[in-house]
């Protein structure tokens, strides 16, 4: 479960920077970016636990670059967002390796995605509070911002049915 | 380097890019950094209060028993959403069930117990500590204890059983015994005969004797009659000698006699005591570990306890042996050395036989030991050959010294390997023939 959110983070977090690069027409950095997502990916699947942090700090350099070259800032917002959670699910899942496979895994997994998918979503709505204060809040970012929410609130109703 | 910190500088970057270009887009994209520093600073650990208790299934086992280790632990502080429990295990502890770290959600007032089973080779192994480290839920910020306990473990060398071992020093102990004592009194062997006394039973009177005796002579009846009297059977004092000499004991491939060498001084002990001997032992290796003299089954435990510590050492103090202190080893008494011998032992042996001391040695045989090891070359032959004649004449020196020499193959277990050199053993002449 923990890698399945980390890959899709990792991809979200890449996509959305180069979505956002590419809008704004800088389709060459976007193509960078995607590449530099693609090794991240790699990273992760030839267990490189530091490449996540040059993700993290990565993204965030690309975020504030895009904000200097006239990007939208809500894709900029997403994709920094998104890094920090990959980076932080790369270290739990390190955690995780330190459990006994008889620990409640599953639980500690449930809970901690849970925490990630509204701080996810909170970030979200502060990125569209910005993107609509710049009247740039499009179909694309609407269909994100979904997404994002039923995945947040799948994981809040998993967590109360199961703390019942 | 630290999460926290990681996330705190780049946050720090961003708040400087921001001051230094003048675009709060800049903050807006530290917001989430900030929020999640925040949250990760809020559920921080502040304390480790932990109640720490653990149980040994037993705490004296013999060699490859499994041990299962219960841990109970219980949070009397705050809840800790991610705590990383270790009870740490000494190395030479093989885990063969469960684990012991673990990763948990502890809740304020709640327990959680794990449990593990190890085993291993013979040693003491100490439980000292448990390690607990807490964290966040993010994991940003953690807070690590050590939790100093205690616990021991003890893996005893398993004793082979010798029904009996026959040794015959010449001082015995007050306590009746397995061991003649050359003293007249209550016993089972004949001793002699002498002036019957009041009080003895008619059985005891030598009707032949006094028969013989009263022919042609005028006497009252008490002074006519003679009465048989037997050997006291007493303990005696016993002192086992274990070599533990790095030189001696360790071979090619880091193989060693010496375990073979503890589980021989296992079922020594084990027997000696059993027989109601006074037990001493003397384990040296590094260091020379003294186990005082003493009867029983509390001895029995003080010498296993001494033998699961035994360790291969290097030093010189097999000389200092004929040196041997008389409280450790009452002049007269029984030696029983268990070494695989050299050379240079022949003298400090003879010595001691020298000061009165009974020698008996069992010997755990190198050379067998060491071919088995080696590829069987023409030159490993011709070597073997070489070390066997020299082991042999040395063997046969101290036989002539009137030293006691059982040599063993270790490829055999010590009991069958030894009972029967034990059946035919010989005492010298002067000491009372066979036994």
């Amino acid at each position: 479960m923990t890698l399945v959110a980390l890959i899709i983070t990792i991809i979200l977090s890449t996509g959305s920077l180069a979505w956002g690069y590419a809008q704004a027409g800088l389709d060459g950095l976007a193509r960078w970016i995607l590449i530099f997502g693609a090794l991240w990916l790699i990273g992760l699947w030839r267990r490189l636990a530091w490449f996540s942090s040059w993700g993290l700090l990565a993204a965030v350099f690309t975020a504030g670059l895009g904000l200097w070259l006239e990007v939208s800032p809500g894709w900029l917002l997403a994709g920094s967002l998104f890094a920090l959670l990959a980076w932080d699910l790369t270290e739990f899942r390190h955690r995780l390796s330190l459990a006994y496979f008889d620990d409640d895994l599953a639980g500690l997994e449930r809970r901690h995605l849970l925490r990630l998918s509204l701080f996810a979503l909170g970030g979200l709505t502060l990125a569209s509070i910005a993107m609509i204060a710049r009247l740039q809040f499009t179909f694309e970012w609407a269909v994100l911002l979904a997404l994002v929410s039923a995945l947040a609130i799948t994981q809040l109703v998993r967590w109360l049915r199961n703390s019942k | 380097m630290n999460r926290s910190i990681f996330v705190g500088l780049i946050v720090s970057g961003l708040f400087l890019a921001a001051l230094a270009t003048l675009r709060a887009e800049l903050l807006a994209i530290a917001i989430p950094l900030v929020i999640y520093l925040l949250y990760g600073l809020r559920g921080a650990p502040q304390v480790l209060d932990l109640d720490i208790q653990r149980f040994l299934s037993a705490e004296r086992v013999y060699a490859g028993m499994p041990v299962i280790v219960t841990v109970t632990i219980t949070n009397r502080g705050n809840t800790l959403p991610e705590l990383v429990v270790e009870d740490r295990i000494s190395s030479g502890l093989s885990l063969s069930l469960g684990a012991p770290r673990h990763l948990v959600l502890l809740r304020k007032g709640e327990a959680y117990t794990f449990s593990y089973t190890v085993a291993g080779p013979r040693g003491g192994y100490a439980f000292e500590s448990v390690c607990a480290e807490a964290g966040d839920p993010l994991g940003l910020f953690r807070l690590g204890r050590t939790f100093h306990t205690t616990g021991q473990l003890f893996v005893f060398p398993k004793a082979a059983r010798i029904k009996d071992i026959p040794i015959r020093p010449r001082r015995t102990r007050v306590y009746a015994g397995s061991i003649p004592a050359r003293l007249g009194g209550a016993g089972i062997e004949f001793f002699g005969v002498r002036a019957y006394q009041s009080g003895d039973p008619p059985r005891a009177i030598n009707w032949r004797a006094s028969a013989r005796h009263s022919v042609g002579r005028t006497a009252t009846a008490h002074e006519s009659l003679f009465s048989n009297e037997f050997q006291q059977e007493r303990v005696a004092d016993v002192g086992i000698v274990l070599d533990g000499r790095q030189r001696t004991n360790l071979f090619g491939g880091g193989r060693s006699l010496f375990e073979h060498s503890v589980l021989a001084a296992a079922a020594l002990s084990e027997t000696f005591l059993n027989q109601g001997h006074r037990l001493g032992l003397l384990v040296y290796g590094s260091y020379l570990a003294w186990c005082l003299p003493g009867y029983g089954k509390l001895q029995r435990e003080r010498v296993l306890h001494a033998l699961a510590r035994a360790q291969v050492g290097e030093s010189s103090v097999f000389a200092g042996l004929e040196h041997l202190s008389p409280r450790m080893f009452p002049v007269e008494s029984q030696i029983v050395l268990i070494s695989p011998l050299t050379g240079e032992d022949l003298k400090v042996l003879v010595q001691l036989r020298a000061r009165g001391y009974q020698v008996l040695v069992f010997s755990p045989d190198p050379v067998a030991f060491e071919r088995s090891i080696l590829q069987p070359t023409p030159a490993v032959e011709l070597a073997a050959r070489v070390a066997r004649l020299e082991r042999d004449l040395l063997i046969r020196r101290l036989q002539r010294a009137g030293i006691q020499v059982i040599a063993w193959d270790v490829a055999r277990p010590f009991d069958q390997a030894v009972r029967p050199a034990l059946r035919r053993f010989q005492v010298p002449q002067h000491l009372g023939g066979i036994i």
